[in-house]
């Protein structure tokens, strides 16, 4: 199968190699900035576009993969959808629940296998932690914090900074949390979100979120885009018979270079597996494809997150809790 | 030498404020009462000092202060009758578990021209004094939002006796944090959100055992705080006050007792942390030793212990009506 990238900046350089590694052909890679769409269709000898149209309508793609801004998503699932192609689209997969909805009907409609990158339920450490509170190691489970967050992402014109788009940390990075602390612990009843998201003198986000789950566990959910530097993710399960906790701070290997070329050095903690999540992810989508299972993460949930996203949102703009 | 008297061991912190007491130069434990005569017997044991069984004989004693440390619903008549005789009062944390009580005896005690000081001894630990002196020079500028954790084993006992208590994790575990952002920011509480849990103890505890508030401070400081009875039994110590400052000018984040070695003991199979950082108790009891020497009010007052008392009294009516509310 032949593979395009809608959206050639970080993460469509990943996926495409996640693709080229499950032995898949990147054929078209597609980004309004002529640079970024060449720079990732060289590595992968494929043909550069300017028009994600000409993307995704290209005869030879079977597979249609979206890394574009969040408010984007839908215009090209549909168009993918109405292409026949398969897609990949990343989280957040829109930026609002009816996007999603809008989104889902016209794959449904298509027949074609729709699938969005919620990522962290391929995290090794998070697969663990559900299992060892799927296991009943720690009894019943009562409490959850999760913390997630580091330095605002991309650079100054970047779309993440315009909150209409991204959404802020709540939005793009907490709906990893929200999905995370659904699949493992069920619906939940309401939220209740208190977030940041200024712009001056420094734009910085940070969100403060309590979910209650229908089976009554709270989930605490901190995600921050304040920090000066780094990235860290830390998680604590409480149960009736214990305590689970994960720090990526507690790394297996780290470096720190004596010199950078800009600025001041930083510790960076490192986690290497033999396969990542991205390609276990893509691993899961290409065997649903071929008809050979499922994946542990369908459309409706990705649009259940965003619906939890929104409402935490809400409850933020009315500071009030939010029953989702 | 100055005198002070302890009112009931009922809350562990006794032993360490009775430990302080000891230990200081022209100080001296003048004596115990304790409505647990067996208790307070023993207590006068291991401190070297005498029991009085009879409430008004221990208020007849001659000293000028004392500490109580009783159950939260029997700190206000306790107070109350201690400013009756004319002494200087430092109250366990909270202050009381309602806010009429709370605000009844600091209005007994202004009346009587009693100091009365709160027992917030986190004001004297030294990485959360650090906190503060980086927060005043200002090098870190404004704070737009706090993430504050009070985690702790879970005490069980009279703690867990709502009608001794007046509540469980969220009552005890919510006041120490809501006094050090007072006290550092400068700014009162003005709003509170909360979701309390039972479910960690459902079995043994009829009270909450976790209390996860939003708060809001004046001028819009954004504050989460997790109040908790969530550390397991095989954890390495008691619990922790960590906070997480989200400043213009950068983020401090401190963990208030982790100044600790790991310790791991063959013969009891455990691993636990042993402390080495500053007794911060030390700070509290000497403040209110020298309030009791000057006749002046103790440095965290009965009116700190009021405003910590409201907002915990709050986050319980949040959860009640399900939505955020006043303070």
């Amino acid at each position: 199968m032949n593979v395009a990238i809608i959206g050639c900046g970080g993460m469509g350089r990943l996926h495409a190699e996640m693709a080229a590694n499950c032995g898949l052909r990147v054929v078209a890679c597609a980004d309004a900035v002529r640079k970024a769409a060449s720079s990732v269709a060289d590595t992968h000898k494929a043909k550069a576009y300017e028009d994600p149209m000409g993307a995704i309508n290209s005869k030879d793609v079977d597979i249609v993969v979206i890394t574009t801004p969040t408010p984007t998503h839908e215009k090209y699932v549909k168009a993918a959808a109405k292409a026949g192609k398969h897609i990949f689209c990343e989280k957040p997969f829109g930026r609002s629940t009816a996007e999603c909805r809008r989104a889902i009907a016209a794959a449904d409609k298509a027949g074609v296998n729709l699938f969005v990158g919620h990522v962290v339920r391929y995290f090794h450490e998070f697969e663990a932690m559900k299992a060892q509170v799927d296991d009943g190691v720690i009894g019943d489970a009562g409490w959850l914090k999760i913390y997630r967050g580091g330095i605002f992402p991309g650079d100054p014109k970047s779309w993440f900074r315009d909150y209409a788009q991204s959404g802020g940390v709540t939005f793009d990075c907490m709906i990893h949390d929200l999905d995370w602390a659904r699949y493992t612990f069920g619906e939940p009843e309401r939220i209740f979100c208190q977030t940041l998201m200024r712009k001056n003198p420094t734009q910085l986000d940070y969100s403060q979120v309590t979910m209650r789950m229908k089976n009554g566990v709270i989930a605490t959910i901190i995600g921050t885009w304040a920090h000066p530097s780094g990235f860290r993710v830390k998680a604590e399960i409480c149960g009736s018979e214990g305590m689970i906790q994960f720090d990526s701070a507690d790394a297996p290997l780290s470096a720190e270079a004596r010199e950078t070329a800009a600025g001041p050095t930083m510790i960076v903690p490192m986690s290497p597996v033999a396969k990542s999540p991205y390609q276990h992810e893509w691993e899961e989508f290409v065997a649903w494809i071929e008809g050979r299972g499922k994946p542990r993460v369908t459309a409706a949930d990705a649009m259940r997150a965003v619906e939890m996203a929104e409402a935490a949102l809400k409850s933020a703009a009315k500071r009030q809790p939010v029953t989702v | 030498m100055t005198k002070i008297g302890i009112m009931s061991f009922a809350h562990m912190h006794a032993h360490s404020y009775a430990a302080c007491l000891n230990a200081m130069p022209g100080v001296e434990l003048a004596a115990i009462w304790d409505d647990d005569v067996r208790r307070g017997k023993k207590m006068a044991r291991a401190f070297e000092t005498s029991f009085v069984k009879d409430l008004e004989a221990f208020l007849d004693t001659e000293m000028e202060g004392v500490i109580v440390t009783a159950e939260n619903v029997k700190h206000r008549v306790l107070v109350e009758s201690a400013a009756d005789a004319g002494l200087w009062i430092l109250c366990e944390k909270p202050l009381a578990p309602t806010v009429e009580d709370a605000a009844a005896m600091v209005t007994t005690c202004k009346k009587a021209g009693i100091g009365l000081g709160t027992a917030f001894p986190c004001r004297y630990a030294r990485p959360l004094m650090a906190v503060k002196e980086m927060l005043d020079s200002g090098a870190y500028g404004e704070v737009y939002a706090v993430s504050c954790t009070n985690h702790g084993q879970s005490p069980g006992g009279w703690f867990a006796d709502e009608a001794l208590s007046g509540g469980g994790a969220t009552m005890d575990h919510t006041v120490h944090v809501a006094d050090l952002l007072r006290w550092m920011l400068g700014k009162e509480f003005t709003r509170v959100y909360c979701e309390l849990g039972n479910q960690l103890h459902k079995d043994t505890l009829e009270t909450d055992d976790l209390g996860s508030m939003h708060l809001e401070m004046e001028g819009g400081v954004q504050v989460s705080h997790i109040a908790s009875w969530s550390r397991p039994k095989s954890f390495y110590t008691w619990g922790d006050v960590t906070m997480e400052f989200i400043c213009e000018g950068g983020v401090i984040n401190t963990d208030a007792f982790n100044q600790k070695l790991t310790v791991f003991d063959d013969k009891a199979m455990r691993v636990s942390w042993a402390p080495w950082g500053d007794n911060p108790d030390l700070g509290l009891v000497q403040d209110f030793v020298s309030a009791v020497r000057d006749k002046r009010e103790p440095a965290v007052t009965g009116v700190d212990g009021l405003r910590a008392t409201e907002v915990t009294v709050a986050a319980y009516d949040a959860y009640k009506e399900r939505k955020a509310v006043k303070i």
